[in-house]
């Protein structure tokens, strides 16, 4: 009895050994990547959320894209022949797109064979984020931005049904292979939202052969073409044989070239033969998998930080197994926003204002980063994350300094004493973790003797209660769509208040006018100048407690070469490189 | 017979129009506005204006629902709001792998804890008897959730017997990938069903037909099989058949450790996303389920039982 059980053991084992071998063989040279959520789907207009927009960057291409190894990144193009000819009053771009560039094989084209992409091409993908039949994520990128853009949305809501053969005024194809862009108003960011999801660019004949399902088949001109997909389990990708040409990147940050990331300098990309992406949402099996070598980069989960690095250092059994430590400030922002709306929280000036000041005064961020991050974040001194234009790394902002006497002053000038402070009410997303903060605040806020009721919603319901400007206090994340300090600075415009994104409901004239001003500026030092000013007014506004931004933490297997982590930076895949022969040997000894 | 299975079935529909009207009051209450959950972070007055139009959340609430009762009836209840998928491809997908981990599994569990009460039955009051009863409830103590993060780490990956997580669609190559959440769940269920098995049959053991039984010289076997087996299976049918509609949605904790693209994750994310045609559709399909196999278990006790008569 006992033997039988040995051998079937055994035999299992033998089976599932054989399975992973010949898988193994199958996907050599594949970069292995896990998800940590389930991804929505594939289709450019409708799956703007973070996974399926790295899936999709994998697949579709775009006019522009981010420099890989350079920082602070910068724009480059991509699909474009060279960046686009801007006019001198900003407001039409001309874009040269490259000659040769082939869009995946599928069946949805008369032969089978990609064709060509064209300037028209783009114009219909950037239409489809204005046909309300798509139900896009993504229109706001060009929302009131290009000429007749909204317009041509509007029109086609009152009619019931989108007309493509109607031109949208700011979209022109010149030629074959030339796009104009013409803008409202300048939009200093559009060349970034060009690298983003929503304006990927699809071929009309696939969209239409393919319908909603569209994102199922998903059809690109990327560096990888869709091979499979098990829903909420794993998507393959293999390398687009007729993949335009480009190169790896010659031009990094100095130590780039001590840490090998410019070793394949100048080779045609993509550097592997494709990418399996698995859809996993429990920490303890990723983390587990990564550790049997199943993936080649890993965030690390937090449960599991502590094992794995010591005193800001990767431990000696990892670095034995050959594993390095990869670390980088991301571009975001925790924050507790309050209500400006709300008669006790809220208010320019006044009693609100110092009440706020007043709580973030006694918000302790060192301790919020040892408890709830074990060490990986740095304090936010204002709204700007680090290595975006505007930040200022020698800004201390006065009412973020831990202070419990100078609160209790600041409560004071409230008109409050301790005694007679108000109430105050949190919300926050249901979870352990935001329960664990709810009774943080309730202690931080308590020694000033401000009580906090913490109230812990569903997500759809929590949503509902700050879009509906319901919530009084409550605690969110904002992480950069674009490397612009725009991105966040928007979150105080009086225009963008809920159900917008500004769920503060910040609306200062000054600060309005200056957002105004700088929104069709250029990047440079005097826009810096004017983004300094309007932080210093949220600053001393205080809708914000300002909290952290989150450092990423990343595990890499010896056999993984080229990775440099940037949260914006999405098509990666194709720079990285797997050295099968040094994985073969590495994987046995985990 | 016949006349009661189609009263029955007539009682479905008032209780099908309940089942649709608490989901759809309790989704327009606290189901949060799927606009905003759509539009991601970005979205503006206008945009939440257009897509509610588009969603056909503009229209007045007697018309939301009486479409979603001709949806009920048309078993049409077309794409995910949040993914754009076809809710029958998603349903499709999704209930192969769900049942191919809690089919067998409940399968299994079910034979096993019966025979494993019988025994326990056979040998009560003794030491092994009492020894089951202490594992079994130390074993029922323990949440699921502890059993799998133990079995995944040990057999997964310090042993390496089973894959960590991971599926395969293929209908030979899945199993490879079910065996150990299917160990877990069978390990789970096991403690439970087999103390209110065992309970079943000891009732039954000192009914009057079983001393009769003895009576007649009857070996201890053919008595417990023959006779409390048979009389303990009424009630042990209306615990298999009332948890057969359970089956179709999975397991939440085994789906999400072992990446097992089942029903019962699709339905948690469809909270979580506010995506009403997916809560709709699975709402309405298991109580669907739930009601029939109700009537399936009165029925199986007229079959079991000749003096249940169903009238």
């Amino acid at each position: 009895m006992k033997l039988s059980r040995v051998v079937l053991v055994a035999l299992v084992s033998l089976g599932i050994s054989a399975c992973t071998k010949k898988e193994d063989k199958k996907f050599a040279n594949y970069v292995r990547e896990a998800l940590k959520t389930n991804i929505k789907g594939l289709d450019p207009v409708v799956s703007g959320d973070l996974y399926s927009s790295t899936v999709m960057a994998q697949i579709f291409g775009t006019l522009t894209q981010y420099s890989y190894l350079e920082r602070p990144t910068k724009v480059v193009p991509y699909q474009a022949d060279g960046m686009p000819q801007i006019s001198k009053d900003g407001l039409t771009y001309t874009f040269k797109i490259k000659k040769g560039v082939l869009f995946h094989d599928d069946a949805c084209f008369s032969n089978g064979k990609g064709r060509e992409l064209e300037a028209e091409d783009f114009i219909y993908s950037f239409k489809r984020l204005a046909d309300p039949a798509w139900q896009s994520d993504g229109f706001w990128i060009f929302e009131d931005k290009i000429k007749g853009f909204t317009a041509w949305r509007n029109e086609a809501s009152k009619a019931g049904k989108a007309d493509y053969s109607k031109p949208v005024p700011g979209l022109e194809a010149v030629d074959k292979h030339t796009l104009k862009i013409s803008l409202e108003k300048p939009y200093p960011q559009l060349l970034y939202v060009l690298t983003m999801s929503p304006a990927m660019v699809v071929p009309r004949e696939c969209v239409e052969k393919y319908g909603k399902d569209f994102q199922n088949h998903p059809v690109g001109t990327g560096p990888y073409k869709f091979q499979s997909w098990t829903r909420n389990s794993q998507i393959v990708l293999e390398r687009h044989p007729g993949y335009m040409e480009e190169y790896y990147p010659t031009v990094g940050e100095p130590q780039d070239q001590a840490n090998g990331l410019l070793a394949d300098a100048g080779k045609r990309l993509p550097l592997n033969d494709g990418v399996i992406f698995t859809e996993i949402v429990e920490d303890q099996p990723r983390w587990l998998s990564f550790r049997k070598g199943e993936f080649d980069y890993l965030e690390i989960p937090k449960d599991y930080f502590d094992g794995a690095v010591v005193s800001d250092d990767l431990t000696a059994e990892y670095k034995n197994a050959g594993v390095s430590l990869s670390k980088t400030v991301g571009t975001d922002i925790t924050f507790v926003s309050f209500n400006m709306d709300d008669p006790v929280v809220g208010g320019l000036g006044g009693k609100g204002k110092y009440l706020r000041q007043a709580l973030s005064t006694a918000y302790n961020t060192e301790e919020t980063i040892k408890k709830f991050y074990n060490g990986r974040a740095v304090s936010a001194q204002g709204p700007i994350p680090p290595g975006l234009g505007g930040y200022d790394p020698n800004r201390v902002n006065p009412f973020k300094q831990h202070n419990i006497e100078k609160a209790k002053e600041l409560l004071k000038k409230a008109g409050y004493t301790e005694a007679t402070a108000p109430e105050i009410h949190i919300d926050l997303p249901n979870g352990v973790t935001y329960r664990q903060f709810g009774e943080y605040y309730q202690q931080l806020f308590n020694t000033i003797g401000v009580k906090a009721k913490v109230q812990l919603h569903t997500w759809p319901e929590f949503q509902d209660k700050h879009k509906k400007r319901k919530s009084q206090v409550f605690s969110m994340a904002w992480g950069a769509d674009y490397p612009d300090a725009e991105n966040f600075l928007q979150l105080f415009y009086g225009k963008n208040a809920s159900p917008g994104p500004n769920n503060s409901n910040f609306n200062h004239p000054e600060f309005n006018k200056l957002f105004e001003k700088a929104a069709v500026m250029q990047d440079g030092p005097a826009r810096n100048a004017i983004y300094n000013k309007m932080v210093d007014i949220v600053i001393d506004e205080t809708p914000w407690i300002f909290g952290v931004h989150r450092k990423d933490y990343y595990l890499t297997h010896g056999w993984f070469k080229n990775y440099k982590r940037n949260g914006i930076i999405l098509n990666y895949s194709k720079y990285y490189r797997v050295d099968q022969e040094a994985k073969d040997k590495l994987k046995k000894k985990l | 017979m016949l006349t009661y299975i189609a009263r029955r079935i007539l009682y479905v529909i008032p209780i099908l129009f309940g089942v649709t009207l608490i989901t759809f009051v309790l989704f327009n209450l606290v189901g949060g506005n799927p606009v905003y959950q759509k539009l991601g972070k970005h979205g503006s007055e206008a945009e939440i204006q257009l897509l509610s139009k588009e969603l056909g959340l503009d229209r007045p609430l007697h018309e939301q629902y009486l479409f979603f009762l001709k949806q009920c009836v048309t078993l049409d209840f077309g794409r995910s709001w949040s993914s754009n998928q076809k809710i029958t491809d998603m349903l499709s997908n999704g209930i192969g792998a769900s049942l191919s981990l809690t089919v067998p599994a409940f399968t299994i569990s079910v034979l096993l804890s019966i025979l494993i009460a019988l025994g326990a039955a056979f040998f009560r009051g003794t030491i092994i008897d009492r020894g089951l009863v202490v594992f079994c409830l130390a074993g029922m103590s323990i949440s699921m959730l502890v059993y799998i993060i133990f079995f995944q780490y040990m057999f997964s990956f310090r042993l390496g017997v089973f894959p960590i997580t991971g599926y395969d669609p293929s209908l030979a190559g899945r199993w490879t990938y079910l065996i150990l959440p299917m160990i877990i769940w069978i390990v789970v269920s096991l403690g439970s069903d087999i103390l209110l098995y065992r309970t079943i049959m000891l009732d039954e053991i000192f009914q009057d037909y079983v001393r009769t039984a003895r009576a007649k010289g009857l070996s201890e076997k053919v008595v417990m099989l023959k006779h409390v087996l048979k009389n303990a299976m009424i009630p042990i049918i209306t615990n298999i058949v009332l948890e057969i509609p359970f089956l179709y949605t999975g397991s939440l904790l085994l789906e999400a450790f072992f990446g097992i693209p089942g029903l019962g994750g699709m339905t948690v994310q469809a909270l979580y996303n506010s995506d009403f045609p997916v809560i709709k559709a699975m709402t309405f399909i298991g109580s669907m389920l739930y009601v029939f196999f109700n009537l399936v278990s009165d029925v199986a006790y007229a079959i079991v039982d000749p003096r249940i008569k169903l009238e």
